[in-house]
């Protein structure tokens, strides 16, 4: 990615050069909230803010958000200030082979390797904090029925920008292991 | 306007924002308090002639000299100027009574903003009246740093848009007539249907594309056409990311751009200090609101933003 396209991204998403990675997540969800829904910012442009114009928006936004995303996976041009949570962490070989099965564990390293708190999925997804540390925890007792977690894990795998279908096939499979009647 | 020599480093500042009631002459008569404690040379002038009452925030009742002298006898604004208690802080008064500031002619206007531009301060801070009327906006045009204060409700934000959206057709108007392209904004907009323009975003690159020559004009005046938020009498954390929303509507929008300056809280000390008739600034320094006016005019002088909490809107 050239600088004038990832600037060019960036601005899309109202961040400046120097945003991270959970910056650019944290944006990318707030304005497609904002263009998706209703809010008392947009509803007095209604007349004049087409739905077409929303539209092209919102596909800016998802455009921008993936080119940025897939340039930090191939560590392109664009880089980020190292996190300082994982400090220069190595690349962790073992942990490569498990990230590719979506357990609690791996749920919560990737939430923390994009520097998102739990608080902000747990405001965002209106879901109780409580609830997202034990499926992250794997605290299976404590999770609600099957078709409720299905849900909540798909709505979290989008706020991680996971496949929202791999992370729930996965997690709802060790859960079940774990709940089988003996 | 036509760009007049300033005063020196003298620097506008003009205060409005299209709805009544969100906190403008709170809002100028802190910034301007601020400014004064800070070391400035500071006048504010109360241009809500329907409704002036910039005085009694500084706990002085109306003076005998206000702007009706300017308009109605032909003084001079210079002298017109009173002091407060304040010191480095002078004040130029409306008056409730005789004028409305859609009776004041165009050639009076000019005139007052010529005398404006001469008025020997640092700081000169224009409280501007409700409603988008065209003196309301051509003063606003006129100050260097152009703030606009809403609350988070949606009669203010549809207020704020409609003020907006006046300000920058009518910038795009004055602008234009300067280079001899006086009629063909309006005549375009009135037509708007017939060209397929929708919008004044429309109407703007329809501008562009159809004239290059206009293209470059405007890129460049409109470049210097910013205006700085600031979001009054906020509650929650969502009443604060309003202004992050608005920011991002106005720029994808009409392509503007927009300065979240910042937000000040809702807190009863503001409706106590303004019924005590004293300086809020002075006599509740101590208070988040007034720390927040500190970082809104902070960020207003250095044109930076006020940072958000959390990132969800």
């Amino acid at each position: 990615m050239t600088p004038e396209e990832s600037r060019k991204y960036l601005d899309i998403l109202e961040i400046g050069p120097r945003a991270t990675l959970s910056d650019i997540k944290n944006a990318y969800l707030r304005l497609k909230k904002l263009y998706s829904g209703d809010s008392i910012v947009l509803d007095p442009l209604a007349e004049e803010f087409s739905d077409k114009r929303r539209t092209k928006i919102i596909g800016e936004i998802e455009d921008a958000f993936a080119k940025l995303l897939a340039a930090d996976k191939n560590k392109t041009t664009l880089t980020f200030p190292p996190d300082a949570a994982s400090g220069d962490a190595p690349p962790r070989a073992e942990s490569r082979a498990e990230d590719l099965i979506f357990s609690g564990p791996t749920l919560r390293r990737i939430r923390e390797k994009l520097g998102i708190e739990i608080i902000e999925i747990s405001q965002q997804l209106k879901l109780r904090g409580e609830l997202i540390k034990s499926i992250e925890e794997e605290r299976f007792e404590a999770l609600p029925e099957e078709i409720y977690l299905k849900t909540h894990l798909k709505n979290i795998a989008v706020c991680l920008s996971l496949n929202p279908a791999k992370v729930a096939g996965d997690y709802v499979a060790r859960y079940r292991d774990r709940k089988k009647p003996r | 306007m036509p760009n007049t020599a300033r005063a020196k480093e003298g620097q506008i500042w003009a205060v409005g924002g299209g709805k009544g009631g969100t906190g403008k002459t709170f809002v100028t008569s802190s910034t301007g308090a601020y400014l004064a404690r800070r070391g400035r040379r500071v006048v504010m002038v109360d241009m809500d002639l329907g409704g002036a009452n910039l005085h009694s925030f500084f706990g002085i009742n109306r003076p005998q000299k206000s702007l009706t002298s300017f308009f109605e006898t032909g003084a001079r604004l210079s002298d017109l100027v009173v002091d407060t208690d304040l010191p480095n802080m002078s004040l130029i008064t409306g008056d409730i009574h005789s004028i409305a500031s859609d009776t004041v002619r165009f050639s009076q206007k000019l005139k007052l903003f010529r005398q404006i531009m001469k008025l020997d301060v640092q700081h000169v801070l224009i409280d501007l009246g409700a409603g988008s009327h065209t003196n309301t906006i051509d003063t606003f045009l006129m100050a260097d740093k152009m703030i606009i204060v809403l609350t988070p409700e949606v009669i203010s934000i549809e207020n704020m848009y409609h003020f907006v959206k006046n300000s920058l057709f009518r910038k795009v108007k004055l602008t234009l007539k300067q280079y001899g392209f006086k009629e063909i904004v309006q005549h375009i907009w009135d037509r708007r249907q017939s060209y397929g323009i929708k919008n004044l975003k429309e109407l703007i690159d329809y501008l562009k594309e159809s004239f290059s020559y206009i293209g470059t004009i405007l890129d460049s005046e409109l470049a210097s056409f910013r205006i700085h938020l600031v979001v009054n009498m906020v509650r929650t954390n969502q009443d604060i990311l309003l202004g992050t929303s608005i920011k991002s509507v106005l720029t994808k929008y009409l392509g503007i751009p927009i300065f979240y300056s910042g937000y000040v809280e809702y807190n009863d000390v503001v409706w106590k200090s303004v019924r005590e008739r004293k300086q809020f600034m002075l006599n509740y320094a101590a208070t988040g609101c007034a720390k927040q006016v500190e970082t809104v005019v902070e960020n207003i002088i250095n044109g930076r933003e006020v940072s958000v909490p959390g990132g969800y809107g």
